[in-house]
């Protein structure tokens, strides 16, 4: 990397990506690390609800209230958001954009 | 339109009718309030009782299915589930759940379905239906994660194609505890496509013309979990009101917060299969001393639903499993929006003889001294040290015994004591593995590897994650992971963040949240940030790192020892399938 220089942005960005993971020595731990998915109610679309494909959370939609209106009324994510089907057809009637009031949005145990 | 204004109509009435369901599995304790204005009989609604009878059209194999002759059930779920000359009920006789699985039918049934049921009926509804069409405990074993509501790595090897079907929207434990005719799998698939008409595009179809991945779990989930197995034959026909009254000694394990020891005197409650409890114990690290009273159900025969100090800010939910022989019940004690928090449990029967639930701490280094503590019940009050075997080269020096509850003693550990776990003999009592005997803390782990916490606390509850940090003794052949490996238990650590770079710049840590000096992490407020690009919430993915410099690192060194474990930080659940929650709707944080 010595006779190497960035000379843009993207190519900076990298090598300090790179020196960043040489600093950074996990010997010490008991096992290799390899992704971990905690169980959530769902852990395969890409991007999920709770973790995306790789298992971490930058690909998920964000923010999630930007995307709310969308899964209840399509009924896309049936054990994460109520659905305006047959569960709580009325769950989003006190907020007009789910981006300034979703305070007034309320938790359903259907 | 009709369908949407009856669905209307039941969700107006379902404050009231869902609160009289609610919280019967965990019954005991809930003084359900009384419903107002319930119909002695429900009104005939001939739309929706054309809706559910071809959901439950006749057809099932002619030599399976329970009779129901549940008075309550004949009556309440009769207009819809046809009976037949055997007293077999449409979709009802045709599958046996846990009591959770039976209450969130019936929760859906009065949500979506008009029924009527008052408390004191509903609660016998799921009671009926959890002990004659219930799972027998070898059935329910791979499943306890589910109903001990366990954050776990949960993988389903039998068929990993049909785990990737079910898992897309909920967890496979909920499909693992349930069983039922080939019919009945078909069925609950058409009311999957019926209630969530996406799931074709999203899990269901996966296009081409050859079987598609709905095809498949119907054949596997038909022959993985038939109605019928020599399972439920057996355990049905042994089946009986286990007798639980009398004292237990309780053992457990609190992430973190460590062992907890303590007694629970159980006494008969109202109904035979009906208890109450009085419960007391401590957390052996700090010395906390916690008292709670509280009621319970066991439901077919082996499975213990209950709650300590009902209503108040910390009930603690229990789900436990009585052994066959009456003698232990092992679970989960849990609270927490996201049930994160409580103990693990053993409940051992204290029947005259001395009891010994555990020594802490549980690790003694080669060549050292400690004073240990030995917890039990009917423990001698003036133990002698000679009654104390601890094997080969353990030796004890003095003892002080007290309320029969607990011994402190003096150990001591010989230069050349063979390094492993060692089982304690104590006056006719023991205990496997009541100590490790070690020499060093070799490496550590951090608990869980994987953990999950829920930003919240502006419109939903956060969801919090306990660490611990486990130390490890790589054991006799000095080699880590390996079969002779010695578990150390809880080690004190510092507790710190890292950044897991994810993307380029990663700024996560910044907004997550806390990780508290007791490994208890805290998320950070629900909601957009503005302060972040695209107005992100705080969400993230961190690392928790742990570090020991303990007494214990090899003698001389410099070194610490540290670990790390996978942190997500993530959105809330704004709809959560809480079988036992009383209210259907409302919010929890102001």
């Amino acid at each position: 990397m010595k006779q190497l220089k960035p000379i843009n942005q993207k190519a900076g960005r990298i090598e300090a990506q790179v020196a960043r993971e040489e600093m950074d020595v996990v010997g010490l731990e008991s096992r290799p690390e390899g992704p971990h998915i905690p169980l959530g109610c769902s852990l395969v679309f890409a991007p999920g609800w709770e973790v995306d494909s790789s298992g971490g959370t930058a690909g998920l939609c964000q923010p999630v209230e930007r995307d709310l209106f969308d899964c209840h009324l399509a009924c896309f994510w049936p054990a994460h958001v109520p659905d305006q089907l047959n569960h709580s057809p009325d769950w989003t009637s006190q907020c007009a954009s789910a981006q300034k009031d979703w305070r007034k949005l309320d938790l359903v145990f259907p | 339109m009709r369908r949407k204004a009856t669905t209307r109509r039941a969700l107006d009435r379902l404050p009231a009718a869902a609160m009289a369901v609610g919280a019967l599995v965990f019954l005991g304790a809930r003084a359900l309030p009384p419903v107002p204005d319930m119909p002695s009989t429900p009104a005939v609604d001939l739309a929706s009782a054309r809706f559910a009878g071809t959901a439950g059209a006749p057809g099932q194999a002619d030599d399976e299915g329970y009779p129901i002759d549940s008075q309550v059930i004949i009556v309440r779920c009769q207009r819809c589930h046809e009976r037949d000359d055997e007293g077999r009920m449409t979709r009802i006789s045709y599958e046996r759940k846990t009591p959770e699985g039976w209450q969130t039918s019936v929760r859906r049934m009065v949500a979506l379905n008009d029924v009527s049921l008052g408390p004191d009926e509903a609660r016998e509804v799921v009671r009926y239906l959890s002990n004659r069409q219930g799972l027998a405990p070898e059935e329910l074993e791979p499943g306890r994660f589910e109903v001990e509501r366990r954050l776990i790595e949960h993988v389903y090897e039998a068929d990993r194609d049909v785990e990737n079907t079910c898992i897309q929207c909920h967890s496979m434990g909920r499909v693992i505890t349930q069983r039922r005719t080939r019919e009945e799998w078909e069925l609950l698939m058409a009311t999957h496509r019926g209630l969530y008409p996406l799931v074709d595009f999203q899990a269901f179809q996966g296009g081409g013309d050859g079987p598609q991945p709905v095809d498949e779990a119907i054949d596997h989930l038909s022959e993985a979990f038939p109605l019928e197995t020599p399972e439920w034959s057996a355990w049905s026909a042994s089946m009986r009101t286990p007798r639980l009254a009398g004292t237990w000694a309780l053992a457990g394990f609190e992430p973190g917060k460590g062992q907890v020891f303590g007694t629970v005197e159980i006494t008969a409650g109202d109904a035979p299969d009906e208890f109450r409890t009085a419960i007391t114990y401590a957390y052996a690290e700090s010395g906390e001393q916690e008292s709670r009273s509280g009621q319970s159900i066991v439901y077919t025969g082996y499975q213990w639903r209950g709650r300590s100090n009902p209503g108040g800010q910390d009930e603690l939910r229990e789900v436990m499993t009585v052994d066959r022989d009456w003698q232990e019940m092992t679970g989960r004690w849990f609270r927490g929006a996201y049930d994160e928090f409580g103990p693990d449990v053993k409940l051992t029967r204290v029947s005259g003889g001395p009891v010994v639930s555990g020594v802490h701490p549980r690790a003694i280094r080669v060549a050292s001294s400690a004073e240990l503590r030995v917890h039990g019940a009917n423990l001698p009050a003036n133990p002698d040290p000679a009654d104390f075997d601890f094997g080969r080269g353990v030796r004890v020096e003095s003892a002080t015994g007290g309320d029969g509850d607990r011994i402190t003693i003096r150990l001591s550990v010989d230069d050349d004591a063979p390094v492993g776990e060692r089982d304690l003999f104590l006056a006719g009592a023991s205990l496997r593995g009541a100590i490790q005997v070690h020499d060093g803390v070799d490496r550590l782990e951090v608990t869980p590897r994987a953990g999950m916490a829920r930003i919240g606390g502006g419109a939903f509850p956060k969801g919090y994650q306990p660490y611990d940090a486990i130390g490890w003794d790589d054991g006799p052949d000095g080699e880590p992971n390996t079969e002779d490996d010695l578990r150390l238990g809880r080690v004190p650590v510092t507790w710190s963040m890292e950044e897991y770079a994810a993307t380029f710049d990663d700024d996560d840590i910044q907004y997550v949240g806390a990780l508290g000096s007791d490994g208890v992490f805290t998320p950070a407020i629900d909601g957009p940030n503005t302060d972040r690009t695209g107005s992100r919430n705080n969400v993230g993915d961190v690392w928790i790192v742990a570090t020991y410099a303990g007494s214990d690192a090899d003698a001389g060194a410099s070194r610490s020892l540290r670990a790390r474990a996978h942190l997500i930080v993530t959105v809330p659940l704004y709809l959560k399938f809480d079988p036992w929650q009383g209210v259907p709707t409302g919010r929890l944080v102001p």
